[in-house]
């Protein structure tokens, strides 16, 4: 069988970098390839080249000055491992609750035809799938070791083996998870025995480390996010939090010792090794749930459009039920509502953390202290985030309806009804989002920025919520714009295509997307700039209003004229244009 | 004539040149007319069907739906139009019941909840109205896909391979349905390999092959006509010997 694997993967990787490689005839994919290349020539070389050079003036400056923010380096790298490993226990014990898809499992039809009723046994199955699944581990081990930013290629390097480690243990262990799972569920007493000890075992661990976190909190409650990381680092460090976190601070620990002597980083590897070989055992040793789970996963699978990511959708009431007559376009936006009403997206919902993650600590570093000055600052960058980058993150328009395109054509409504009526609901959905955030930020407006008068801060508020509307629709029209005339270029659903060639095609949209606002928001920008320079003196502060709301006019009938434009575009649209099963 | 189809040719751009999937066709079907669309894979049946449906645009040609022409009139013609293709592409998100609301908003149907109650009682949906498009079976779903299409008063309506997924009692029903609609007045053209259906639900068949009509008229005339059946032939046998296919039992 392992030959067997071997001649798969072998062969299906040489197909696939020759479906690449022919794909580069066409145009699109040719220009994507050139951009993602230059892209990634000078992400890499300009960091290396950079960090080299920040890396030299940091140990001057530190030898020169004694700078506590770069003392404290080294605290952090000794506390990172035990803080990644609380992480990493927190993310094991999510996984029990809500079980993240390994992939596993995920047989592809193919294997289910021709592997399952081969004379293979379970474990040998189970194998072939941790073989197969290799070379994408090692692309994403390479990528994110590039991404790392250390000054030395073998630092690099040693990044991209502590990752791999750390990416197959993941996936080893969460189908584990998902076998154990399904065992649990087994007719046999003595095997639903078996199953529970795990999670018993995880209960423990985290009631010790969760008990030992709250002493420590309850006892000196931390004023900052910095001092509540200090905290976390301290308890993983006291004896028994200490021996429950090794498994997952072994795992995490060749991470922060990319640069550290070569006997310490193969010390911490040999950890992970360890881990990641009992993890295989304990896998390989549920393989009697092997059928039931892959069966789930199967059927998981078959819900799904070929090449799409994991989306599924649950009946919910949402409360609005659809009016027997009316406007073709509120039609559109019912439709669009239910689908965000109703979606049922882990990944989905693991990027929107991140990004709540990410602007968080953004509030964080502005550098006032106290949660409503936190709240304030993650509120104004939740808003810049819902008008100026949501518009391209949600798809729910005719990104995702061309999937549909056979449907939506045998429909008696005009053309650039269809077009308004796609657009609809995310607008007015992102164009809420930022109205609340404004108004969370215009609130705490006087702790982020004590500085700014009120006059001030409610005329910039107003004039951002005035001017919101317009720049969601107008990167909305955009983004359909392009669907509906380079239809080849834009991925249908949730379709993520892959390859260097992929990457530069959505550079490109994205770098498309901004210029094309940018030249859409001028003729407004002109015009509240004359505003402003015709009543600024008379009004002060409260021109923001009347500018802003100028600029959004202006702004709102070009999209209305581009929508009446994209008309024809829709009805010349040719069914066999839109690429169905991109990958 | 509610469908009116005038030298209509259809070509694909392919890496290989142009490739014409459909070349200078021309038909009628009239009120009332049960049309039966076979030939074997390849033929353009498919082309032809989402061509009639303003999926496609014609290369060259025109496609009339009671009088009104598909690229010029669209909203007039589509309004007369149910187009059930043979691959139920539902929206993941929607239930069996909002299905049929939206289609019944966007034709304009006025009576919805009675043609509603019927057409569920009517395909066997009693109990799935609630239900996601992924809870469903293959044929539920073909299912939802032909209530959707029926729901509006259509006066022409389109069916691709209707029985695919269907179990038998499925099949009888559906058979009973296109045939009651049929009697009903409405134009109906059916493309299937199921030959024996088409011999005895439909008026009149046409025959296709390489996107060429090779064979048009009643079961009937087809068998009366030497080149093309031999005597007490039936239209599997015509249809071999006309597409040039061999029979099973050895003759050709």
């Amino acid at each position: 069988m392992f030959a067997a694997s071997l001649y798969i993967i072998v062969c299906s990787a040489r197909n696939r970098a020759r479906a690449r490689l022919r794909r580069l005839r066409e145009p699109r994919y040719f220009i994507g390839a050139i951009v993602g290349a230059a892209y990634m020539y000078f992400s890499f070389f300009g960091r290396l080249r950079s960090a080299r050079s920040s890396a030299a003036r940091d140990s001057a400056r530190a030898r020169g000055t004694g700078d506590p923010a770069l003392a404290a380096g080294p605290a952090l790298v000794a506390a990172g491992p035990a803080l990644a490993g609380i992480s990493l226990l927190v993310v094991t014990v999510v996984s029990w609750l809500a079980p993240f898809d390994s992939g596993l499992l995920d047989f592809s039809d193919a294997e289910v035809e021709f592997l399952f009723p081969a004379p293979v046994s379970r474990r040998q199955l189970l194998i072939h799938r941790m073989l197969r699944s290799q070379i994408g581990l090692l692309f994403g081990a390479i990528i994110l070791g590039i991404a790392v930013p250390s000054p030395y290629g073998f630092g690099r390097l040693r990044m991209g083996v502590a990752m791999w480690f750390l990416l197959v243990t993941g996936k080893v262990y969460f189908t584990g998870v998902s076998l154990a799972r399904a065992r649990l569920r087994s007719a046999s007493a003595r095997t639903r025995r078996v199953a529970w000890l795990p999670v018993a075992v995880l209960t423990a661990a985290i009631a010790i480390v969760a008990s030992a976190i709250a002493r420590a909190f309850l006892a000196a409650p931390p004023s900052s996010v910095r001092r509540a990381l200090q905290l976390l680092s301290e308890v993983s460090l006291q004896p028994l939090p200490r021996i429950v976190l090794w498994p997952f601070a072994a795992i995490t620990s060749p991470l922060f010792l990319s640069s550290a002597p070569a006997g310490a980083y193969l010390a911490a590897l040999a950890g992970s090794a360890v881990v990641l070989a009992l993890s295989t055992a304990w896998v390989l040793k549920s393989d009697e749930a092997f059928q039931d789970a892959a069966a789930e996963a199967a059927q998981r699978r078959k819900r799904q459009p070929q090449g799409q990511l994991a989306v599924s959708y649950r009946t919910r009431s949402a409360g609005w039920t659809l009016a027997p007559t009316g406007r073709p376009e509120a039609a559109f936006a019912w439709k669009a509502a239910m689908q965000t009403l109703r979606v049922v997206d882990k990944r989905g919902l693991a990027r929107f953390v991140a990004i709540l993650f990410v602007l968080t600590l953004a509030a964080t570093s502005v550098g006032r202290e106290g949660p409503a000055a936190t709240l304030g600052a993650f509120a104004i960058a939740a808003a810049l985030f819902a008008i100026l980058m949501a518009p391209q993150i949600l798809r729910v328009d005719m990104r995702q309806d061309l999937r549909h395109l056979e449907l939506l054509k045998t429909w008696p409504v005009k053309s650039s009804a269809v077009v308004r009526g796609e657009l609809l609901w995310p607008g007015v959905f992102l164009t809420a989002i930022a109205w609340t955030m404004i108004a969370v930020a215009m609130t705490l407006s006087g702790t982020v920025m004590p500085k700014v008068g009120l006059g001030w801060r409610l005329g910039g508020g107003g004039a951002i919520a005035i001017v919101a509307p317009a720049l969601v629709f107008a990167q909305l029209t955009i983004q359909n714009a392009v669907a509906l005339v380079f239809p080849a270029w834009v991925p249908l659903g949730n379709q993520r295509p892959r390859g260097l060639d992929a990457m530069g095609q959505r550079l490109i949209m994205l770098g498309g997307t901004w210029l094309s606002l940018v030249v859409m928001a001028l003729p407004g920008a002109l015009a509240g700039a004359i505003i402003w320079y015709a009543l600024g003196r008379f009004l002060g502060p409260a021109v923001l209003v009347p500018a802003a709301a100028v600029c959004t006019v202006t702004i709102a009938l070009e999209v209305l004229l581009a929508t009446e434009a994209l008309g024809p575009a829709y009805e010349q649209l040719d069914l066999m244009a839109v690429e169905r099963d991109e990958q | 004539m509610a469908i009116a189809v005038e030298h209509f040719s259809r070509t694909y751009a392919t890496s290989g040149g142009d490739f014409t999937a459909v070349n200078d066709l021309s038909f009628d079907v009239a009120s009332g007319e049960i049309v039966g669309l076979i030939g074997p894979n390849g033929a353009g049946k498919t082309t032809t069907l989402r061509s009639l449906a303003g999926i496609l645009r014609p290369t060259s040609g025109r496609v009339r739906i009671d009088g009104h022409d598909i690229i010029e009139d669209p909203l007039e013609a589509k309004r007369r139009l149910a187009f059930m293709p043979d691959e139920p592409h539902l929206f993941e998100y929607l239930t069996v019941d909002e299905h049929l609301r939206l289609v019944a908003r966007l034709y304009g149907v006025t009576d919805f909840a009675r043609r509603s109650a019927v057409l569920i009682e009517e395909l066997e949906l009693k109990g799935k109205e609630q239900s996601l498009p992924g809870e469903l079976s293959r044929g539920m779903r073909q299912k939802v896909i032909i209530a959707c299409g029926l729901v509006r008063e259509a006066t022409t309506l389109l069916f691709d391979e209707p029985l695919t997924g269907l179990d038998p009692l499925g099949i009888r029903r559906m058979r009973e349905t296109i045939v009651a609609r049929g009697r009903a007045g409405a134009a109906i053209l059916l493309s299937s390999h199921l030959l024996h259906l088409v011999e005895e639900i439909c008026t009149r068949v046409i025959i296709m092959d390489r996107g060429n009509k090779i064979a048009d008229g009643t079961v009937e005339e087809l068998r009366a006509r030497a080149d093309l059946a031999e005597a007490g032939s039936n239209l599997e046998q015509i249809f071999l010997r006309v597409t040039g296919q061999r029979d099973p039992s050895g003759q050709m």
